[in-house]
C-alpha cells in the first residue's frame, strides 16, 4: 500500500491482548512493522486465574503473519515488569495500549468493596503502573505514545457498571494530564472509548449487535493515535461499528454574578436556564480556557449592587438597540398646538411654530426634542424591550427630571437615529433614580438631540449603593423674578398633547385617572415642559427658538388642565436662565431646579447641505430625498474635474483606464494619456489597463469601506491589460473631497459629511492599500528560500487557514529546503486559523499572538508547540520583504503580461514565475559550454550538484571525465552540493557576486568538499 | 619577578542544567568549601576572595563567600564575560604574587537562564557593537544565537580557507563527550556519534545542537597561595602557575574584515606566545590542555593558536587523534565547555581545578599520563583571553 502508516522500529506493549481489542490491536501493530509486546495474565473476564495460553497464541500469530512480537504474562498491577519485558526482548518501548480490564458488574446496592477494588485495581492502577514505568524512557528518548481505554460508561454512565464507570473516567483524568505533562517530551497521550463485541461487553449488548462491533473496527484509531506522525494528545475518542469521533467538552455560555453580591440560591434557581442552557455554549479546551469565564467576571469588578426590583450590574450601561423615527412639520405643529403655542394666531412668532409656510420660515419648537426619544423608548418598554436587570413595573416609575439638549436647531423634517443606553442607577434609599440617556442623530450620522431621562423608581432603592449628586442645581437666586409668565392652560389641552405619542388614558380618561387617585385627568408632566421652555423663549430670545440649546426640569407636583401655570425666571447670564413653575391656583411649584440655556449664534449644521426640500406633505409618504450619498457618477465627475485642474498629470500617468461597472451597467474611461486628460462614460477609446467591479464594490472601495486589495485578490475587482498600469491610478488620492461634493450638488443632491472620505476613495486598486497576506507569504516564500536551515530547527508543516476573506497557505518546513504554497498542502503538523485582518496585525508586529490566542481569535490545532517555532516570522525585516515582494510581483507581472482576468491571486504566485527563474537557462548554456570546451572538466575532476532554491530545480555538474555533462537533479554521489537561491546563483554566474561572500553569509550552503564551490568559474558569463 | 604562585586547592560542584541547579551562593559557597578542604586550609586564612561571575546583580560574591565565613576580608566582584573565571584567577595570582596577600580564594559561579546568550541591557551601547558591525560586514546577521554566528562564521572562514570537511567540527563534540564520560562533574555524558552530530538541528552552519556548549549553572574555586604559606601548611609540592598571560582584543579584530580574527584569535595566539615565553615552556612541553570549546569551531581554531599544530593542519591534528588519549596532546579531558558545560564565571575556575587534578594525578579516569605540564585557555568575547601555564615539579 502506498503511504501505509507503518511502525518499524517501534515496540508497543498492548495489555490485555489475549483476546478481544487487545488481541486486534496487537495484530494490526504487528503487521504494520512494530514490534509487539502481547501482554495477557491469561485471567477470567471476572478476574480470577492466569494462564500463558492466551498470550502465546497471540504471538504466534503475529509470527506467522512474519511480524515480531514476544509474550508477557504479569499482571498489570506489575506494570514495571511488562515494560522490563519489552526492554528485555527488543531493547527500546515506543508506544503503551493500556487495554487490558475486567468486569465486576452489579447494581450499586449489591456492590461490595471487593467489586469496587478489584476494578479499580485492574484499570487504574494496572495502567497507571504500566504507564508510569514507560515514562521515564519515553521522557529520556522524549517520545513516546500511550493509548488508554476509557468506555462510554464512563462518560456517560451505564446501570450496574458504578465501578467500571468509575475507573474508566479515572483513565480519561488520568489522560488529560500526562498529556500535557508530555506534550513537550514528544509523548502523546489519548483516550478511546471504544464499543466492540468483546468478551467484557458481552454481558451488557446483544449478541446481534456484538457481532457487527467487530474489535477490528477499533483497532484502527487506536494505531494512528499512537503514530510518530499523529500530533493529537489529549484527546477522547469514541469509536465502534465503523463509526470514529472525538469528544470535547462543551459548557454552557453560563451566568455571572458579579463579585462581591451574595450568591444566593434563589440567584441559582433564577438564572438555570442561563446556566443549564447551552445557546451561545463554548468548549473549553484547557485550563486556561476553562478559567476566562471566571477571570472574566473577576476583571468585570465588584457588584454595584441592587436588588429584587433593579440589578445594577445588569442594568448600567446597557444599551438598547438602535430606533429610527421620522417627523416632519405636521408632527412639529401638532406638539407645538399640544403645548400651547399659537394660543394667538395673529402672534406672527407664534404663528412660525405652527405654520409651515410662513413667511420667515416655519421654525420648530425645540422641546420637540424629547418627544421622538420619549416615544421610542415606550415604543421599546410597550414591545417588552426593557433593559436588563431593570424588574420593577411601570407603576413604580415616576418622571423625575428631564434634560434635553439640541446641538442646533431642529430642521423641519428629519429622519433620527435613536441609541439609548442606561447611563446613571442611583440609590436613593426609599426610591431609585434611574437615568437614561439618548442621543438621536440625523440622516447625515450627525448627533442633533441628546436627552436625559430620569425616572424615580418607587420603593426600588435602599441596597445601600452610591446615592448620587445630591447639590440641588439651579436653584432661584434670592430675588424677586426678572420677569414671570402666565399662561392659562385649555381644558383640553392634554388631549390634544397626547397626539404627539404619550397615550397614558392616566391624562385622559377621568375614570383610569381617578383609579390612580386623581380627581381627573393630569396633564402631562413633559406638555408643562413645553409650556415653560415656550415662556423663557419668548422672554429670553425674542421669540426665535433657535437660539435654544438645553433645558433641565426636575417635575414636582402635577398640573390639571385648565389650571394657570406660572413661569418665575431669573436671567443668571445672557444664555442661562432659572426658572420655576407654579399653578397660580393652588401655589403649588409644579416645575422646580429648572434651567434653559440658550446659545450666542445659532448653530448650523456641520454638513454643509441643507436637508433635501421640505415638501408640505404628509411625511410618512414622503419618499427620502434622493442622495445624501455620492454616486459612482459623482466619483467619476469629480474624476474628469480634478483631471481638468491638474493637466500635469498626464506626462506623469501616461495611461488610459477603463472601468467597467455591474449592477448596475456603466463603462467609464479615465484618460490621462493626452493632456489634460479626460473622463468619458463608454468605453470605446482603447484603455491600458481596465478594472471591473460592481458598482457597489466601487462605491465601497470609493468610500473607503471596503479594501481594494481584497477586492482584488479576492477575485471581485479584475485587472485586465497592463497591470503595473494600475499602479499609476495612485494619482486618485490627491482627488479633492470638495470636487465630490460638487459634483453631488451638481445633481441635486445634498452632499452630506460622508461624502468626504471619497476622495482616500477611488485611490488605485493595485496602488495600494497597506500589504496584504499575499504579500507575507510571498516575502516568506523569498525568506525560506534565503534560510534552508528553517527546515531542521522547525521540521513543521504548518497551514494558516485565514478568513475574511478565506485563503490557505502552507508553510512547509519540514520537507526537502520548504516551501510556501497556496492553498492547503499534504498533512500539515500545525493549524492556524484566524482573520486576515488579525494575521496582518500579527505579522507586522501590532499584536501579539498569544493574545489573539487567548482571545480566541487565534486557533491551534494540531502539534500546538511547533507554533512556537514561528517566531522566527517576527524578525523577518520589512524593508527586506517590501523589497522581496516587489521583486518577486514584478517576475509575477513582466511573466504574465496579459494576466488579464482571471484573479491574479488564484495564480499560485508562491510558485516563482517561470520567467523568474534563470537556473534552467543557465545550466543548458553550461551544457553547451562544456561541450565546447572539454578542458573545463579536467580542472575540476568532480561532480558538482546545485540545490537551487526560490524557485527550486536541482542539477548535477558531472566533470569526473571531460568533457563533463549537466543532468537534472542533485547526484547523490557528488563531490559536493552546493544549495543556493535561483537569484544568487544568476549573480554567480554575472560575476555580480563571489561564492566565498556568499558561503560566509550562509546563502550558499556546501555539504561535501568546499573547495569544489571553489572552482565555480565555469559559471562565468553563462545565461547573460 | 614576583614569587611563586601555588594552586593549594580547588572544588567545583557538578554542572547542571539552568533550572535544575541550587542557587548562585550555595553552588560558589559548596565549591569554595570543597576548595578549602582540599588546601587542608580554614576559611580564616583566606586574605582576600575573588569571585568572578557574569548574569546577576552587584556583589553576587559576597552573598555566596558570606556563606563560607564572615571575616570581613576584602571581596571583589570580577566580571568578563566567558573569560570571567580565569580574569579573578589572575587578579588573585598577581595579589599572592606580588606579595600583597599569602593566601586568596578565587571562586567563579554562574546561575544561568536557558536559551542562548543575549543582552540584558538594550538601552545602552551594547558591549560587542564593535564585533558585531564586523560580522554583520561579512557575513550579515541573522536570527540564530549571536554567539553561534561569530563562531559559525568563523568556522565558515576556515573551512573556505583551508577546505575543511563539515565532519572535522563534529569530530571534536564526538571526543568531548567521551572524555566527559569520565568526569563526575560534567553535565553531558552520554556518547554521541559523529553520525549523530552531524544529524542534530542546524544551529548555524556548519554547527549543529551538539557542537554549541550548553547554557549551565555551576561553580569552581581555587585557593592560590605563596610558597611560604604552602609550606606552613604541609603541602608538599603543590601545583603552580608557572606563566600566566591575559590579552584583549587589538586592531586585527575590527579591521581584518575576518570572523576567525573577529573572535579573538590573536587575543589566544598573543596571550598563548606570551604565556610560553614566561615559562619559558613551549607546546612541546605541554601534554594536557584545558582549552575554550563554546564550539568546535573555536576548538579547531585554538590549536593552531596555542600552537598545537600549524596552520592549516587542525583536520589533520583532529583526525590523527592528536587531541585525545594515546595522541600528541589531550584536550580538555573534563569534556569541555561543550559536554561539561559552560558556566560562564565558573569556567575558568572548572578548567583550573581539572588541570590540578591532572598534574596531581588524581584525575581517576581521565588521567592523562605522565601530565607534568598543562595549558589552560579561557576566552571571552569582547574581549579578553587568559593563557595559563601550570606545573608540578
Amino acid at each position: 500500500m502506498a503511504n501505509e502508516v507503518r511502525f518499524d522500529g517501534k515496540v508497543v506493549i498492548v495489555t490485555g491482548a489475549g483476546g478481544g481489542l487487545g488481541r486486534s490491536h496487537a495484530l494490526l501493530f504487528g503487521s504494520r512493522g512494530a514490534k509487539v509486546i502481547v501482554n495477557d495474565l491469561g485471567g477470567a473476564m471476572t478476574g480470577g486465574g492466569r494462564s500463558s495460553a492466551a498470550a502465546d497464541k497471540v504471538v504466534a500469530e503475529i509470527k506467522a503473519a512474519g511480524g515480531e512480537a514476544a509474550a508477557s504474562y504479569d499482571s498489570v498491577e506489575d506494570g514495571a515488569k511488562i515494560v522490563q519485558a519489552a526492554l528485555d526482548s527488543f531493547g527500546r518501548l515506543d508506544i503503551v495500549v493500556n487495554n487490558a480490564g475486567i468486569l465486576r458488574d452489579t447494581s450499586f446496592a449489591k456492590m461490595t468493596e471487593e467489586d469496587w477494588d478489584l476494578i479499580y485495581r485492574v484499570h487504574v492502577l494496572g495502567a497507571f503502573r504500566v504507564t508510569h514505568a514507560a515514562w521515564p524512557h519515553f521522557y529520556k528518548q522524549q517520545y513516546g505514545r500511550v493509548v488508554m481505554t476509557a468506555s462510554a460508561a464512563g462518560i456517560y454512565g451505564n446501570f450496574g457498571q458504578a465501578n467500571y464507570s468509575m475507573a474508566k473516567l479515572g483513565l480519561l483524568g488520568l489522560s488529560n494530564t500526562l498529556a500535557i505533562e508530555g506534550r513537550k517530551k514528544g509523548i502523546h497521550v489519548n483516550t478511546v472509548a471504544p464499543l466492540a463485541g468483546s468478551r467484557l461487553t458481552e454481558t451488557v449488548l446483544p449478541k446481534e449487535l456484538i457481532d457487527a462491533l467487530k474489535p477490528e473496527y477499533v483497532s484502527p484509531l487506536v494505531a494512528w493515535l499512537c503514530h510518530e506522525s499523529c500530533t493529537e494528545t489529549g484527546g477522547l475518542y469514541e469509536v465502534g461499528g465503523g463509526y470514529f469521533a472525538k469528544l470535547r467538552w462543551e459548557r454552557s455560555k453560563g451566568k455571572s454574578y458579579r463579585i462581591g453580591r451574595t450568591m444566593t440560591v434563589e440567584g441559582v434557581k433564577e438564572a438555570w436556564g442561563e446556566i443549564a442552557g447551552f445557546d451561545g455554549a463554548e468548549h473549553p479546551a484547557d485550563i486556561a480556557q476553562s478559567m476566562q469565564a471566571v477571570m472574566a467576571n473577576v476583571q468585570a469588578g465588584p457588584s454595584k449592587g441592587g436588588n429584587d426590583l433593579i440589578d445594577v450590574d445588569l442594568a448600567l450601561g446597557y444599551e438598547y438597540p438602535e430606533r429610527t423615527s421620522r417627523y416632519d412639520e405636521r408632527d412639529l405643529s401638532i406638539y407645538a398646538l399640544g403645548v400651547g403655542a399659537a394660543a394667538d394666531p395673529l402672534d406672527d412668532k407664534e404663528l412660525a411654530l405652527v405654520y409651515e409656510m410662513h413667511g420667515s420660515g416655519f421654525k420648530a419648537l425645540p422641546t420637540y426634542g424629547v418627544i421622538p426619544p420619549m416615544n421610542q423608548l415606550m415604543t421599546m418598554a410597550k414591545e417588552g424591550l426593557t433593559a436588563p436587570g431593570l424588574k420593577y413595573g411601570l407603576d413604580r416609575l415616576l418622571h423625575g427630571e428631564q434634560y434635553t439638549e439640541l446641538l442646533r436647531p431642529l430642521p423641519p423634517s428629519q429622519k433620527l437615529t435613536h441609541r439609548s443606553r442606561i447611563k446613571e442607577i442611583w440609590d436613593k434609599g426609599k426610591g431609585a433614580l434611574v437615568v437614561t440617556e439618548t442621543k438621536s442623530y440625523d440622516e447625515a450620522g450627525e448627533l442633533l438631540i441628546v436627552n436625559e431621562f430620569t425616572a424615580f423608581i418607587r420603593g426600588a432603592g435602599g441596597w445601600g449603593g452610591d446615592r448620587g449628586p445630591s447639590t440641588e442645581i439651579n436653584l432661584p437666586p434670592d430675588r424677586p423674578a426678572d420677569a414671570t409668565a402666565s399662561e392659562k392652560i385649555g381644558a383640553s389641552q392634554a388631549l390634544l398633547y397626547r397626539l404627539s405619542g404619550d397615550w397614558n388614558p392616566l391624562h385622559a380618561d377621568p375614570n383610569f385617572a381617578k383609579a390612580f387617585g386623581f380627581e381627573r385627568p393630569i396633564l402631562h408632566g413633559l406638555c408643562t415642559f413645553g409650556y415653560a421652555a415656550r415662556h423663557v423663549v419668548k422672554q429670553y430670545s425674542n421669540g426665535d427658538p433657535r437660539y435654544f440649546k438645553s433645558i433641565k426640569v426636575r417635575f414636582a407636583d402635577s398640573v390639571f388642565p385648565g389650571e394657570t401655570l406660572v413661569t418665575e425666571m431669573w436671567k443668571e447670564s445672557d444664555t442661562r436662565i432659572v426658572f420655576r413653575c407654579k399653578v397660580k391656583e393652588r401655589d403649588k411649584v409644579v416645575i422646580s431646579n429648572a434651567a434653559i440655556e440658550l446659545y450666542r449664534e445659532i448653530p448650523q449644521p456641520k454638513a454643509k447641505a441643507a436637508p433635501a426640500a421640505a415638501k408640505p406633505a404628509a411625511a410618512a409618504t414622503a419618499a427620502p430625498a434622493a442622495a445624501a450619498v455620492p454616486t459612482s457618477d459623482d466619483i467619476f465627475t469629480a474624476i474628469g474635474a480634478f483631471l481638468k485642474k491638474t493637466p500635469e498629470l498626464s506626462s506623469k500617468v501616461g495611461k488610459i483606464f477603463q472601468f467597467k461597472l455591474t449592477a448596475p451597467d456603466s463603462v467609464w474611461t479615465v484618460d490621462v494619456k493626452a493632456a489634460p486628460g479626460a473622463v468619458a462614460r463608454g468605453g470605446s477609446t482603447p484603455a491600458d489597463c481596465t478594472l471591473e467591479l460592481t458598482d457597489a464594490d466601487f462605491m465601497g472601495m470609493c468610500t473607503g469601506k471596503l479594501d481594494a486589495q481584497k477586492l482584488y485578490f479576492g477575485g471581485k475587482l479584475k485587472i485586465s491589460g497592463d497591470l503595473m498600469a494600475s499602479q499609476r491610478l495612485e494619482f486618485l488620492r490627491k482627488l479633492d473631497p470638495a470636487l465630490v461634493v460638487e459634483a453631488m450638488q451638481a445633481r441635486g443632491a445634498g452632499a452630506p459629511a460622508a461624502a468626504a472620505p471619497a476622495a482616500a476613495a477611488a485611490a488605485a486598486p493595485a496602488a495600494s492599500a497597506g500589504p496584504s497576506s499575499e504579500d507575507v507569504f510571498l516575502a516568506l516564500t523569498a525568506y525560506v528560500g534565503e534560510h534552508p536551515e528553517l527546515v531542521a530547527k522547525t521540521g513543521a508543516v504548518f497551514l494558516f487557514d485565514l478568513s475574511e476573506p478565506a485563503t490557505q497557505w502552507t508553510l512547509d518546513l519540514k520537507n526537502a529546503k520548504g516551501s510556501v504554497v497556496r492553498g492547503k498542502g499534504e498533512a500539515p503538523d500545525c493549524t492556524l486559523a484566524l482573520s486576515e485582518g488579525d494575521f496582518m496585525d500579527m505579522s507586522t508586529g501590532k499584536v501579539d499572538p498569544q493574545k489573539l490566542y487567548f482571545g480566541g481569535k487565534l486557533k491551534i490545532s494540531g502539534n500546538v508547540m511547533a507554533s512556537t517555532k514561528l517566531s522566527f516570522l517576527q524578525k523577518i525585516d520589512p524593508a527586506w520583504a517590501a523589497q522581496a515582494v516587489a521583486k518577486l510581483r514584478g517576475e509575477m507581472a513582466a511573466a504574465k503580461p496579459a494576466a488579464a482576468t482571471a484573479p491574479v491571486g488564484a495564480a499560485a504566485p508562491a510558485r516563482a514565475p517561470a520567467g523568474g527563474a534563470k537556473a534552467a537557462a543557465l545550466f543548458a548554456a553550461l551544457g553547451k559550454r562544456l561541450a565546447a570546451e572539454p578542458g573545463l572538466a579536467k580542472d575540476i575532476g568532480a561532480a558538482i550538484a546545485f540545490k537551487v532554491t526560490a524557485p527550486a530545480a536541482a542539477y548535477t555538474v558531472d566533470l569526473r571525465t571531460a568533457p563533463g555533462s549537466v543532468k537534472d537533479g542533485a547526484a547523490s554521489d557528488a563531490g559536493a552540493t552546493l544549495t543556493l537561491a535561483d537569484a544568487d546563483l544568476a549573480a554567480l554566474a554575472a560575476g555580480s557576486a563571489a561564492a566565498q561572500d556568499l558561503f560566509q553569509r550562509g546563502r550558499l550552503r556546501v555539504d561535501g568538499d568546499v573547495r569544489l564551490a571553489q572552482k565555480l568559474g565555469f559559471l562565468k558569463g553563462l545565461g547573460a | 619577578m614576583g614569587r611563586k604562585v601555588n594552586v593549594l586547592g580547588v572544588g567545583m560542584v557538578k554542572f547542571q542544567k539552568p533550572g535544575a541547579s541550587e542557587e548562585y551562593n550555595v553552588m560558589a559557597s559548596k565549591a569554595a568549601r570543597a576548595a578549602l578542604e582540599d588546601a587542608g586550609i580554614a576559611y580564616d586564612a583566606v586574605e582576600q576572595a575573588y569571585a568572578g561571575y557574569v548574569f546577576g546583580d552587584s556583589t553576587c560574591g559576597q552573598r555566596a563567600i558570606y556563606e563560607v565565613g564572615l571575616t570581613g576580608i576584602p571581596v571583589f566582584n570580577v566580571n568578563n564575560n566567558c573569560a570571567t573565571g580565569s580574569t579573578a584567577l589572575l587578579l588573585g595570582r598577581q595579589a599572592v604574587e606580588g606579595g600583597l596577600a599569602e593566601c586568596v580564594l578565587v571562586v567563579g559561579f554562574e546561575q544561568m537562564e536557558k536559551g542562548a546568550l543575549g543582552s540584558k541591557y538594550t538601552d545602552r551601547t551594547n558591549p560587542m557593537d564593535q564585533h558585531a558591525a564586523v560580522m554583520s560586514k561579512v557575513q550579515g546577521f541573522n536570527e540564530a544565537p549571536p554567539a553561534a554566528q561569530f563562531f559559525g562564521g568563523a568556522g565558515r572562514e576556515y573551512r573556505w580557507r583551508w577546505g575543511t570537511k563539515k565532519e572535522t567540527f563534529a569530530k571534536i563534540s564526538e571526543k568531548a563527550r567521551k572524555h566527559a564520560k569520565n568526569n563526575p562533574y560534567a553535565l553531558f555524558t552520554d556518547p554521541l556519534t559523529v553520525e549523530e552530530i552531524m544529524a542534530a538541528p542546524e544551529v548555524f552552519d556548519p554547527l549543529t545542537r551538539y557542537q554549541c556548549c550548553p547554557p549551565t549553572c555551576g561553580a569552581a574555586a581555587a585557593i592560590l597561595c605563596s610558597d611560604d604559606f604552602a609550606k606552613k601548611h604541609g603541602a608538599s609540592r603543590p601545583v603552580y602557575i608557572a606563566a600566566q598571560a591575559m590579552t584583549t582584543d587589538t586592531p586585527a579584530t575590527f579591521k581584518a574584515d575576518s570572523m576567525i580574527k573577529a573572535i579573538g584569535y590573536d587575543m589566544a595566539a598573543n596571550a598563548a606566545k606570551k604565556a610560553y615565553d614566561k615559562a619559558g615552556l613551549g607546546p612541546k612541553d605541554v601534554q594536557v590542555i584545558e582549552l575554550h570549546d563554546c564550539f568546535t569551531a573555536n576548538e579547531l581554531l585554538t590549536y593552531e593558536a596555542l600552537g598545537l599544530c600549524g596552520e592549516g593542519e587542525a583536520e589533520k591534528f583532529i583526525w590523527s587523534g592528536d587531541n585525545t588519549y594515546g595522541g600528541k596532546f589531550v584536550t580538555n579531558p573534563s569534556g569541555g565547555l561543550l559536554s561539561k558545560g559552560h558556566p560562564l564565571g565558573a569556567t575558568g575556575l572548572a578548567q583550573c581545578a581539572e588541570l590540578v587534578w591532572q598534574l596531581r594525578g588524581t584525575a581517576g579516569a581521565r588521567q592523562v599520563a605522565g601530565a607534568k605540564v598543562a595549558l589552560q585557555h579561557n576566552l571571552g568575547l569582547g574581549g579578553a583571553c587568559v593563557v595559563t601555564v601550570y606545573r608540578r615539579d
